[in-house]
């Protein structure tokens, strides 16, 4: 046996043998509730979404504190729910009825609200076969927090049912509008990038495109019929804007040739029908083929001679009782979040449509960072940037380690997002 | 008379006052420039300090200031690019800049410096602009295409970087321009065949590249390298070869390499003792014993080329770096080298001492001891204390305890009262080896020896009995390096233990059944000790367990252990690691 693998191993065990642990929570628990608190107080913010997200998975119900202590969840105190939180290291806090009754109190009195949750979303990734589960920021924390979803691609998008088996469907960081993010020059010759190509090109051929971004547009139109009939979109990156450019470009070419073999008609930005699109309107499109931006809709323009430094965002604060949805996407242990880049970091005020929910923004910035929005019966949220933790991420960056961020403020932004849907629908007012 | 005295007097004073106030005049007209420089001095000084002080805001205002006066001031101008890049302002600059630029249109360090802030705005535009201005104005200079495609870089515009590096080489007339820039921008597109070949022309130029090419293309992924020294292989320049050689070092054939240097090496002695100096730099950065047997190689073709004093540092240091590398033939062969040396005579405590080492490694300890005793006066106590410890170790090794015990026996250092300690357990007797390991405590010789004395410390805590000579026979066993026999004997001992020893036995019999890959067994005694009667170990147990599995790609049985240990045990100091190994087990977290 290796001596220095003898003697570390070794070290652990008197280490165990004779260091008190960590956590103070014993089970079983004789109480009928457990608090999981959401502020400073709790070890794993990111997995206690996937705690709640199971007890509703299991047929159970719970409430959701809306901002009480930094947005907690009350749930039932069964073995089973109490065994996950040790197992995820979710600080949770055993209540008894009359705890119970003091916290719906001092609720009452406050901006604060209970929001029964009661049925598990059926969730769906919009990403491309074959993408490491660890490219994209949505997909990282649900295997983080364990919450569990079906991948879905154009094929399943535009096939037979469509996206009718999922409640909440997030996008990848895709380029809807078929043009490769607009990197096919930059780095042509990436194996990455003919990678993605190929497969895009055989996709729209497959299913009877006649180039990549008209097949990206019938995508985008599918998934706003999607959230047309009440399905909830969460969409992040450049999903954002280019979801709405190639819905509001029905009529008209703006895809460089070489996407679709003919060249961006000069006049596109006038001819754009931007009553299709859900967040954005009256924006200025990109008309070089090699500035991997695609409108002025984006307010940092990273790969441009235009690009903004990084400030710092801030949650706005709603009433809970008369918004609801809006302070459940908010709720948050930090009110103020660091930004970070992404191809579509934030959203020009300039360019948002009338009714569009600020969620979050930069003070004194042209700019915000987070938006919520309504079409037909469903709802949808758009967030900026690529990576909450990771600033600068760049095209080969390592993935990043969620359990090395498990406070994560920017990332709970997004499990907001996956547990909303499951608050019950009356309580939905917004 | 008194009047005309005084009139003549009067005309006497005047002509001296008038002088004086010419000559004040002229003084003057010198002088003023030079306050005025001293002033202008002056003034950048104190900016100057309040830039050491931290304090950009106030120093950025007397830059500032002066560029009111002398736009084209080049201090003012790089003070101010200092201070506005601390405060994340550097745009503000831009103004400043082109009223520089129209005070004085001929300087290039102005057009350097607009470069550099265009680059911060990202506006390739105007970037080109002063960069174009500046080739004017130096039409063979590299340094304006040098900037202008590391502006572009930094805006991550590859494309339009390697443009500007090929415009500047096509209008210098010289392939080789800007090679260096180009080889590192194709590095950065992953574009190693183009790297290579631009760092080879830039190498033939100033061979001092050379050490950047081979941190660079290092870097290179393995599939790429087969074709990259194929590449070298074909060309036989000197730059090609010398590369050839350092890559091949760097990915894992240094010995090799080595080899290939020995046969490229040109009989003039001067320049092959060059060539083998900078390999021997190269292997000195690289890990493994491989590379240290490549050392130790140089050192020894180093030392034939010279005489006297330095032929024998270059033996001994060589025979050590042979003993690292665990090539005790080659240290032996360098030492007897020595030993024949006529010039060694003052390096013989170091060669014994290296001797002393290399005979304790070879089972000859008695030797090692007689060597020892022959430098004993001429070592620091410190060191020979070491060394007598470590003939102690070999005597353990050799099962020759009792001299072992007489070293240790006088040695009254912490760390021989833990070696005292370790041979009483050797001998079985636990009771005395658990009083010496405390008396030595935690923190004596190395981390490595303290955690180890630690760990059995507590394993033998845990041990029903003051006296266990079959757990003595196991352990020696063990740092016999005799692996199966220290097994058996720890399950032996188990079986007639109440759980907790029994328990701690098998874990420690799991781990080294695990080190020496035997992972059906280290499976057997990881789960026959989580036995609840001893929740410390068993916690262990589940921990190595739950690892055993995810190093065989059994993710679903390594996360039955590893909830376990954390439902079961929440207050263990394992608990952490066990959910990390966790979250691996259930892919929640990329596998690092």
């Amino acid at each position: 046996m290796n001596r220095r693998r003898f003697l570390r191993q070794s070290g652990a065990a008197l280490a165990a043998a004779s260091i008190p642990g960590i956590l103070r929570t014993r089970w079983p628990i004789d109480a009928p509730w457990l608090l999981v608190p959401m502020d400073d107080v709790q070890t794993e913010h990111l997995k206690a979404y996937g705690v709640a997200f199971r007890v509703l998975q299991r047929g159970g119900r719970g409430e959701w504190f809306l901002n009480y202590r930094g947005g907690s969840f009350l749930l039932p105190a069964d073995q089973i729910t109490a065994r996950d939180a040790a197992l995820a290291g979710v600080r949770v806090e055993p209540l008894d009825d009359d705890r119970l009754v003091r916290i719906r109190a001092e609720i009452q009195q406050g901006n604060m609200d209970a929001i029964p949750l009661e049925k598990a979303p059926r969730v769906a990734v919009y990403v491309p076969p074959n993408a490491p589960p660890w490219d994209d920021a949505v997909t990282m924390v649900l295997q983080y927090a364990g919450i569990d979803f079906q991948k879905v691609w154009d094929a399943e998008v535009l096939g037979r049912g469509g996206l009718a088996q999922c409640d909440w469907l997030h996008l990848h960081h895709e380029d809807f509008t078929g043009q490769y993010s607009k990197f096919y020059l930059t780095y042509s010759g990436a194996a990455w990038l003919a990678d993605m190509v190929q497969r895009n090109t055989g996709m729209a051929k497959t299913l009877g495109f006649p180039s990549v971004p008209a097949e990206k547009r019938a995508v985008a139109q599918a998934i706003a019929a999607f959230v047309e009939r009440g399905g909830f979109l969460f969409a992040m990156c450049t999903a954002t804007e280019t979801l709405d450019l190639a819905l509001a470009s029905e009529h008209v070419d703006i895809a460089a040739s070489f996407a679709d073999g003919t060249p961006m008609d000069p006049d596109a930005s006038a001819k754009m029908d931007w009553s299709k699109a859900l967040a954005f309107q009256n924006a200025q499109l990109e008309l070089s083929p090699t500035l991997p931006s695609f409108s002025d809709i984006d307010g940092h323009q990273v790969n441009s001679p235009l690009r903004q430094p990084l400030g710092a965002f801030k949650l706005f604060n709603f009433s809970a009782k008369i918004d609801p949805v809006a302070t459940m996407l908010v709720q948050n242990h930090r009110d103020v979040i660091p930004d970070f880049y992404g191809l579509t970091t934030s959203f020009t005020r300039r360019t948002l449509k009338p009714g569009v929910t600020v969620l979050a923004d930069e003070a004194g910035a042209p700019w915000v960072k987070y938006i919520h929005g309504e079409r037909g019966q469903g709802t949808w949220t758009f967030y900026g940037g690529h990576d909450p933790e990771d600033a600068q991420h760049q095209i080969g960056d390592p993935a990043t380690d969620l359990s090395l961020f498990p406070h994560s403020p920017g990332y709970r932004l997004i499990l907001n997002n996956v547990l909303f849907p499951a608050a019950k629908k009356k309580e939905l007012k917004t | 008379m008194g009047n005309r005295e005084r009139g003549t007097g009067n005309r006497m004073a005047k002509r001296p006052q008038r002088g004086r106030v010419l000559w004040g005049l002229l003084v003057c007209w010198f002088l003023l420039p030079i306050h005025g420089l001293r002033a202008q001095q002056d003034t950048l000084n104190r900016a100057m300090t309040l830039e050491r002080r931290g304090d950009p805001t106030s120093a950025l205002a007397i830059y500032q200031a002066i560029l009111i006066d002398r736009p084209a001031d080049i201090n003012a101008l790089l003070g101010a690019e200092r201070c506005l890049g601390v405060l994340n302002r550097s745009i503000e600059l831009i103004p400043a800049i082109q009223a520089a630029v129209s005070a004085n249109p001929s300087s290039t360090v102005i057009d350097a410096l607009a470069i550099r802030v265009w680059g911060i705005a990202e506006q390739a535009d105007s970037i080109r602009r002063y960069a174009e201005r500046w080739a004017q104005l130096a039409p063979q200079d590299e340094s304006p295409y040098r900037e202008w495609g590391g502006a572009l870089q930094n805006m991550r515009d590859l494309v339009g970087a390697r443009q500007a590096y090929l415009l500047g080489r096509e209008r210098l007339h010289s392939p080789d321009a800007l090679s260096p820039e180009l080889a590192q921008l194709a590095i950065r597109s992953n574009d190693y065949p183009t790297a290579l070949q631009e760092w080879l022309k830039a190498i033939n130029r100033l061979p001092g590249y050379r050490p950047s090419a081979v941190r660079t293309l290092s870097q290179a992924p393995d599939a790429a390298r087969p074709g990259l020294l194929r590449s070298l292989d074909l060309d036989q320049s000197p730059a090609a070869r010398g590369l050839s050689i350092d890559l091949r070092a760097r990915w894992g054939d240094p010995v090799g390499a080595f080899h290939r240097l020995l046969a490229s090496l040109p009989p003039d002695s001067a320049e092959s003792g060059d060539m083998l100096r900078n390999f021997l730099v190269t292997v000195r950065g690289i890990n493994g014993s491989e590379a240290r047997t490549a050392q130790a190689m140089t050192l020894e073709a180093l030392a034939d080329r010279r005489a006297g004093i330095d032929r024998a540092r270059l033996h001994l240091e060589a025979a050590q770096v042979y003993a690292e590398a665990g090539d005790r033939k080659a240290a032996r062969r360098m030492l007897t080298a020595l030993s024949q040396d006529p010039d060694a005579a003052a390096l013989q405590v170091g060669a014994t001492t290296t001797l002393v080492s290399l005979l304790i490694a070879d089972g000859e300890v008695d030797e090692a001891a007689r060597r020892l005793e022959q430098i004993k006066g001429s070592l620091p106590v410190d060191d020979y204390q070491r060394m007598r410890r470590e003939l102690a170790q070999g005597w353990i090794r050799a099962g020759a305890l009792d001299k072992a015990q007489a070293v240790a026996q006088a040695d009254s250092s912490v760390e021989g009262i833990a070696l005292m300690g370790r041979l009483r357990l050797y001998r079985g007797d636990v009771a005395g080896a658990r009083a010496l390991l405390k008396d030595a405590g935690p923190y004596a010789g190395t981390r490595a020896e303290a955690t180890g004395r630690s760990s059995l410390l507590a394993l033998i805590q845990v041990l029903k009995g003051d006296s266990l000579p079959a757990l003595g026979a196991a352990l020696l066993a063990l740092d016999r390096r005799d692996s199966t026999a220290a097994v058996k004997g720890f399950e032996r001992i188990a079986e007639d233990q109440p759980a907790a020893g029994a328990a701690a036995l098998r874990v420690l019999a799991g781990r080294v059944e695990a080190g020496r890959g035997h992972a059906t067994e280290a499976e057997r005694l990881f789960r026959a000790a989580r036995v609840p009667e001893a929740p410390a170990s068993a916690a262990e147990a589940e921990l190595e367990l739950g690892r055993l599995m995810i190093s065989l790609n059994r993710f679903p049985e390594a996360t039955e252990p590893l909830e376990h240990l954390i439902i079961t045990y929440p207050e263990s100091a394992l608990v952490p690691e066990a959910r990390r190994l966790l979250n691996v087990a259930r892919g929640r977290v990329p596998r690092t």
